[in-house]
Parts: C-alpha cells; structure tokens; sequence
C-alpha cells in the first residue's frame, strides 16, 4: 500500500496530503472544483482503502478550508460519513475543522457536519493567524 | 461606426452601481476570471473577510446555476465517440446598493419549471436561519433532486450568505420561456 497520497493545491480545489504512514490526513485550501466528482473520486478511492485496513488502529483527519462551495459540501459530508464509518468499526478517528476566525458561515458549516459524527471525535478550532 | 450605444450601455450598468456585469455564454472558465477579478475589487474597496467571502460564494452558486440549468443553450450534436459541447447563456451583476454588495442573475427557464421553482424559491426566502440550516442538512444528505445536477442547495447557499432575504422574478419571454431573476445582497 502506498504511505502517501498528495495532491497540490490549485486556486479552485484544496492540497490533499494523506500521510498513511503517520496516519495523519489533511484537506487545505479552497473548494469549488469545476467538476466536484471529477475531483474527489480519487480522494475518496485513497481514503478508503487507507480505511479499510486501519482496523482498530488510530488517525487524524485535519479539514482547514476557507471556501467550499454548495457542490464541495456534498462531497465533505460523504468523506466524514467514511470517517465516521471506521470509527464505528473501531477505530479511533478524530476530525479537526478549521475555521477562518473572520467568517463565521464556515465555523457554522464546521458545527453541522461535526453534529453528524456518532463515533468519529470533533473538534472544531480556529485558524492560526 | 458610433459608440454611443454602447456608451448608454455602460452609462446604464453604472446608474446601478454595477461593477461588473457579464452577459453571455457561460463556463467554468469565466466564473474563474470573473470571481479572480471580483475579489481583488473587493480587496481595493477594503471590503471584511466575510463580506468577500460571502460575495464571492453567492457568485459561484449563481454563476454555477447559469451554467448548469439556464434553458438557453448552444450545443453541439457530437460524435458518438466525444462528449457533447453544451454551453448555456445568462447574465449576472455585482453592483452596490449603499452599504450592501448585490449580486444578480438571470437566465431564461421553460414556462413548465417556473412554478416548481419559484416554491422552492419562496420556501427557502421565507426561511429563519435555523428552518434554513435543518433543510439544508436534510438536502446535504437526500439525493439529487429529478432535473438537478447540484442537488439543489445552491440556492440554500445563497440564501445562507445573505444579508437579508433573497429576492427574485419571473417574467414572461414567449409561449415557451421565462426570464428569471434573483438578487441577492450581502
């Protein structure tokens, strides 16, 4: 299995960094990819087979967007369902949402989806400076 | 040649206070030139993070809306071995009303869709912040709507960016089509 899955940022979709190996994942950057499936197929394909053999073991999720738009939120809401998924079947997931201290739309977007993790841990944090 | 009619044409757009306005066949590529050039004016005008962002979102899901459902298109019939080009025609604005940044579209839609449209329309600008936020959780998680490619929350979006309830029309073009409206501030 590959230890790292990277995408680098462009001014309509965020840099992926999977680090599989210190099972620490992040999304950075801005959301509104012109075509959203397109975009996140191969993120999700990554991330699943990441999940499926993580078992009980344990791993960040880091989500530090300052945009998304209506299309990315679908896309956001079905990889916390992935996360929250593997936290059911025993792992330890904890999913970090930043939030740009100047706009609160994206702290509360951040509180909804956190609302929907039954087993995943939330944290919702504002953004270094 | 006389430039006077398009002299009226800006003189027009500037009565408004429009900054920006494009009319014209819509694409992906435009809302990326359009939205780059919209947040530097923002930037230069020293508008808040929020405010930015807010207008910069509200002009995404609007442009997004032109370009995924405007019934006015030009099409190419394709091979069968390439996908189809398809671009749709709409006209969108950002000016300033006052304090408020305004941003509106309009596109034409079949008479037949006008009525689903504007209840989903009035429903959602008759909505308080929380009805508004448990629908859209609820929409997040429902499949994508018959006719709809973005699962209809781009109206929800636009409405959540809001600083006041959004607005919108519809008028009549000919036997088949509407030209529909809507505004929204921030």
């Amino acid at each position: 299995m590959m230890w790292k899955f990277e995408i680098p940022a462009t001014a309509r979709t965020p840099a992926v960094t999977f680090d599989f190996a210190e099972n620490h994942l992040k999304l950075t950057g801005e959301s509104y990819p012109e075509d959203v499936t397109e975009f996140y197929k191969p993120v999700f394909e990554a991330l699943d087979t990441y999940l499926a053999k993580l078992g009980k073991g344990s791993c960040r999720f880091d989500i530090e967007l300052i945009y998304l738009n209506s299309s990315s939120a679908k896309a956001i809401m079905m990889l916390m369902d992935k996360l929250d998924a593997a936290a059911a079947n025993g792992a330890s997931v904890e999913v970090f949402w930043y939030y740009d201290r100047e706009d609160d739309t994206m702290q509360e977007l951040g509180e909804e989806f956190g609302e929907d993790l039954a087993n995943a841990k939330f944290h919702l944090e504002k953004m270094a400076e | 040649m006389d430039g006077r009619d398009l002299f009226d044409l800006r003189a027009t757009l500037q009565r408004q206070g429009i900054i920006f306005a494009f009319s014209g066949y819509m694409t992906e590529t435009v809302l990326s030139g359009v939205g780059e050039a919209i947040k530097q004016k923002l930037t230069i005008d020293d508008a808040d993070t929020k405010t930015l962002r807010s207008v910069f979102a509200v002009f995404v899901e609007q442009m997004q809306n032109i370009i995924r459902y405007s019934a006015e298109l030009a099409a190419q019939s394709s091979a069968a071995d390439s996908p189809l080009l398809e671009i749709r025609y709409g006209i969108v604005t950002i000016g300033q009303e006052g304090n408020e940044y305004v941003v509106q579209a309009g596109n034409l839609v079949a008479h037949k869709d006008v009525e689903r449209l504007r209840g989903r329309l009035i429903k959602i600008r008759d909505m308080n912040k929380e009805e508004l936020r448990a629908l859209r959780k609820e929409q997040l998680r429902a499949a994508p709507e018959e006719g709809s490619k973005g699962a209809g929350l781009g109206i929800m979006e636009i409405a959540r960016r809001a600083s006041k309830p959004i607005e919108f029309d519809f008028t009549d073009v000919d036997d088949c089509y509407a030209f529909f409206t809507l505004k929204a501030s921030v």
